[in-house]
Order: C-alpha cells, then structure tokens, then sequence
C-alpha cells in the first residue's frame, strides 16, 4: 500500500476510536433528551424532534404513578448520587492516608518484617471481593462493637477502605521507590524528626502520585456495584450505581428517564478522567 | 566522648524507625485483617458446612460435598461455559483491538491528547452505566442493532438479540469490552513506547515494508505487554456481573460463574453452595493472578 492509503486508514482509525469511545455516550444523552413515544417509535427516532428535559425533571421530580415500567420518586436519585460522593470522597480520604503511610513504611523505613507486610497487603489484592462479600455481610450484621453496619455508610466506607488500601498501597509503593532519598536524609541529618521529615518532605514529593491513587481510588467506589448491591437496602446508604439498576422496568422501560439518570451518573466520573487523565494513564500504563 | 553519644542517637533513630513503621502499617494491617481476611476464613467454613434446617439438613461439617454437589449442579456448569464464553470472547477482541489502538495512537498527531483524553473515558464509567447507555442498542424491538441491520438488509425483521443464546452472551460481551479495551490498549501504548525507534530506522534500511515490520519487529517485542494484556482481561472477564446485571438480570441464558453465585446466594439464600461456588472462582482467579505476577516479573527484570 502507498504511505498516502496508510495515512487515510490511520485517520479513519482515529475516527472509529472516537466514534467507538464516544457513541453510546452520546446516544444516551439524545436519548435523555427525548420523550418516551420518540425512542418507542417503529424505527425508533436517534434525534429528538425537540430536545427537552422531560426525563430529567421525572427522575428528579418523581413520576406520579407509572412512567412506562419506570418509578421514580421525587429526592429518591438525588439522595443515592449524595451517598455516592459521600462514599467515593470519605472511602478516599482514608485510604490515601493509610496507603501513603503504608507506602513509605513498607518502601522507606527499614523495619523488622517490612517485607513481610507488604507480601501480606498485596496478596490480598488477589483475593476477589465476591469471596468476602457473602460474608462481609455477617460481619457487618453482628459486629464485634455497636449496631449492626448493613444499610449504613460507615459499613460501606469500611469496606471500601479496606479493599482498596492494598492497591493504592502498591501503587505508591512503586513511587516510593522510584523517588529519589536525598532531600528526606538531608533533614534527617539536619536533625528532623523521621515523622516530621515524612509529612514535611516525603508527603510532597509523593503528591502526583496521591493525585493518581486518589482519583484511581475515586473512580472506582464511584462505579462500584456487587459490594453496595449486597450491603445496602434503603436509600440510607444505597449509591447511585444500585439506584440506577431500579430504573430497568421488568418488562418495559423508561429510556428516556433511564438514560437521564446514567448521564447524571456519568458526569462526575468523566470529569475527574479529563481532568486527571495524563496523571491516571501515566500511572495505569506505568503499574499495571 | 563524642563516639558513643552518636552511636546512641542512632540507636534512638534505629528505634525510632521500627516504631514508626509498624505505627504506619498497623492501620491497613487491621482493616485488611477485619474486613478481608476474617470474613474469607468465615466464608470458607460456611463453604464446607451443610446448608442447615432450610434446606432439610442436619447442620455440620460436610467436608468437599458442596463442592461436588455444585460441580456437579447443571445450572452451574451451564455457568461456567458462559464464563468461559465471555474471557475467551473479550480477552481475544481487546488484545485485537487494543494493538490497533495502540498502533493507531502511538505515533504523535495533531488532536492526539483529545483522543486519548476521549479513550479512556469508557473505563471511566461505572459499568452499570455502560449497560444503561448500551441498552438501546439491543433493544429487541426497535434498536440500534436492529435498525442498522434491516437498514442494510442483513436481516428480514427485528430480532431479540439478547434472548438468543450464545448471540446475547457476545453483545454483552461487547459492552464489557468497551469498559475495558481504554486500559489494555494503554498497556499497549506503554509497550509501544518501550521500543527504541532506532529499531524501526534500521529495518526500514533493509527495505521492510509497515506489514513486515509489524509481524517481525512489534509483535515480538510486546510480548510482555500481551501477557499483560492477556491476564488483566481475564481477571476482569471471569469475575463478569455488572453488566449482565443491567442488561439481562439473572436470566440462565446469559448467567455467568458470579451471577450464578448470587442467585444461589442471595436469591435462593443458599449460602453454603454460594460460598462453596465463590471459592471455585477464587481459585481460578488465584491462577491468573499468580501468572499475572509472573508476566509483570518477567517484564520488569
């Protein structure tokens, strides 16, 4: 083939990756803006006629009675996309602050069994939630302290922690040891105190990478699904991921307030991928 | 005199750290002990007892039986077929398209960043989300699938694709793959980008035409992204419940090994034979994460 036939199969490349990538994010979007007889129409219409928010002010409002197969009640979706920013922006907080002190113990510090703790963390990253979560949920009905913790958040954020601390951990651990130690022991020689010089120097250097971790971190207590299935029943705690899965009437659906309630869904995390994505797949292609 | 006092502030320092760092670990220790490792021992026991009265049983130990009795059980055979359908079917298609994409984006043109920026957002997405948007798509009366294809005349009347047997387990395959092909084709990228160009110059010297130079120099050299590749998709398609969540429910047609899972589990409350099943999963799993660790070894040394 001639260099100008490989250059015109290169853009067409370019142009099916995002058409491939962006496609059904933008048929759910013209779908959320179309009304129930459009996208039921024999062909159904891709477009609507005219665009309105109908579907949002159901989902948001509530539909009194039936809407196609579809119920909604008024606070019920906002209050799940509340527990999920709840849930991502708690869950993140502390395991940024247990994995980057584990992170640096494990990859800094030269303490007895070291090693051995960083083995542990990591080999429970193979561990696959669906093993625990069967009994996560006895766990977390009987306590060894308080009320039970299903349907809570606390629970939640609980487990989140903990099943994402080990990640994070490894993957500031790489960074850890990727960073050069010269200016921590130039303040430890300076007579800094090894936990001072953590937080004011080993803290800092690491921040791009708490950056990535926290918004890998993010993404994924945004878009979990089996954990909160499971461990939550009433709007106390269930996220939006649970919610949406509500909206997919038995026999016939919504489209319109279905896909409304997936664009909302996907707003905060497509921003945080834009926003961060040279950080995000610099740190996936580097550390997966 | 000012030898021992040095030997001394090191030996603080030397204490000082051993301290600091089990203070460092002990939280993720616990967490991870709590809520991971005894509820997985909890999990096993449950796994080799009986199911108990429920289910006309004398509560106790009963050894592998559980085990046998879900091997054997023809709803989760079925299962795992379907499991093996779905990896077999999404771990080929994104090693496929994901050197395309790799291929495609490695090389630096103007609007590359947007793309790239474009490309990853399907992973970002919660996969419950790539359901909802992918739904219209297989809607039996009249959507996208549909309308393309009797448009092309490919097919006489509509057709429902996702009640059809092994046809509904590949479009769901589809929407996983479309969640999941943004971080393999970066695996990609980034193997890509480990080979040298000076490798490419020298070839095209000798006359080796972008076919040749594809087949004799890039796909040996990313070997080890393919491994990778090939071990992320797997660990990401044997444990499949999202999506088939969202766009079939636990219909038996499109049931996966975890799906099977939470229908004994939680729909049937049989929690031994749900456990014992799980388990099964996590050994498979544990397979492929050890050769994961062992491609990523092989990679870095």
């Amino acid at each position: 083939m001639t260099p100008i036939g490989w250059r015109i199969l290169r853009v067409i490349a370019i142009l099916a990756i995002v058409v491939w990538s962006l496609g059904p994010i933008l048929i759910g979007i013209s779908t959320s803006l179309s009304t129930q007889r459009e996208v039921n129409a024999v062909p159904s219409h891709w477009l609507p006629a005219h665009p309105g928010f109908q579907a949002y002010h159901d989902l948001l409002g509530g539909t009194s009675g039936h809407a196609g197969g579809t119920v909604t009640e008024k606070g019920t979706f906002t209050r799940s996309v509340y527990n999920s920013a709840f849930l991502a922006a708690v869950s993140t907080f502390f395991i940024l602050i247990f994995s980057t002190m584990a992170a640096y113990a494990v990859g800094r510090l030269r303490f007895k069994f070291g090693g051995a703790v960083l083995a542990l963390l990591v080999g429970t990253m193979i561990v696959p939630i669906f093993v625990i979560v069967i009994s996560l949920f006895k766990v977390l009905a009987e306590p060894p302290i308080g009320p039970s913790l299903i349907d809570t958040r606390l629970g939640l954020v609980l487990v989140f922690t903990a099943t994402l601390t080990p990640l994070a951990t490894w993957l500031l651990y790489t960074q850890v040891r990727e960073m050069p130690p010269e200016p921590e022991e130039a303040a430890l020689i300076d007579g800094c105190s090894r936990l001072k010089a953590f937080v004011r120097i080993v803290v800092p250097q690491m921040s791009s990478g708490i950056a990535a971790v926290a918004a890998i971190t993010m993404l994924s207590v945004w878009g979990e699904f089996l954990i909160p299935l499971l461990l939550t029943q009433t709007m106390n705690a269930k996220p939006v991921t649970v919610q949406i899965t509500e909206y997919v009437g038995k026999y016939s659906t919504n489209y319109p307030i279905l896909a409304a309630a997936g664009v909302l869904a996907l707003i905060p995390p497509a921003l945080l991928a834009l926003a961060l994505n040279k950080r995000i797949t610099g740190m996936l292609a580097g550390s997966s | 005199m000012p030898e021992p006092r040095h030997r001394s502030g090191g030996n603080r320092a030397a204490r000082e750290t051993q301290i600091l760092g089990w203070l460092f670990v002990i939280p993720s220790l616990l967490l991870v002990a709590l809520l991971i490792l005894v509820p997985m021992g909890h999990g096993f026991l449950q796994s080799v007892r009986s199911g108990g009265f429920l289910f006309g049983e004398k509560p106790g130990y009963v050894g592998m039986r559980n085990y046998k009795d879900v091997i054997h059980d023809p709803v989760s055979r079925e299962a795992m077929v379907h499991t093996v359908w779905y990896v077999v079917l999404a771990v080929s298609l994104e090693l496929v398209l994901g050197i395309l994409v790799a291929i495609t984006l490695h090389r630096v043109f103007r609007g590359r960043g947007f793309v790239l920026a474009v490309l990853i957002l399907p992973w970002a997405l919660p996969s419950v989300v790539s359901g909802v948007l992918w739904q219209r798509v297989f809607d039996p009366d009249n959507g996208l699938l549909n309308f393309v294809l009797l448009k092309l005349h490919v097919i006489g009347e509509p057709h429902v694709w996702l009640a059809s047997g092994r046809g509904a387990i590949f479009y769901i395959t589809i929407v996983h793959v479309w969640g999941v092909l943004p971080l393999v084709s970066l695996i990609f990228l980034a193997g890509l980008q480990s080979i040298p160009d000076e490798v490419y110059s020298a070839s095209s010297v000798d006359g080796a035409g972008p076919v040749r130079q594809f087949t004799h120099i890039t796909l040996p050299l990313l070997k080890p992204s393919v491994a990778i590749a090939l071990t992320v998709g797997t660990l990401l398609a044997i444990s499949i419940f999202d999506e088939i969540y969202v766009l079939n429910g636990t219909a038996l047609n499109t049931r996966s090994i975890l799906m099977q899972v939470y229908n004994t589990t939680f729909v049937q409350a049989d929690f031994a034979h749900g456990t014992a099943l799980a388990f099964l999963l996590a050994a498979a799993t544990a397979i492929f994460g050890v050769l994961y660790a062992l491609a990523l070894r092989r990679t870095t040394v």
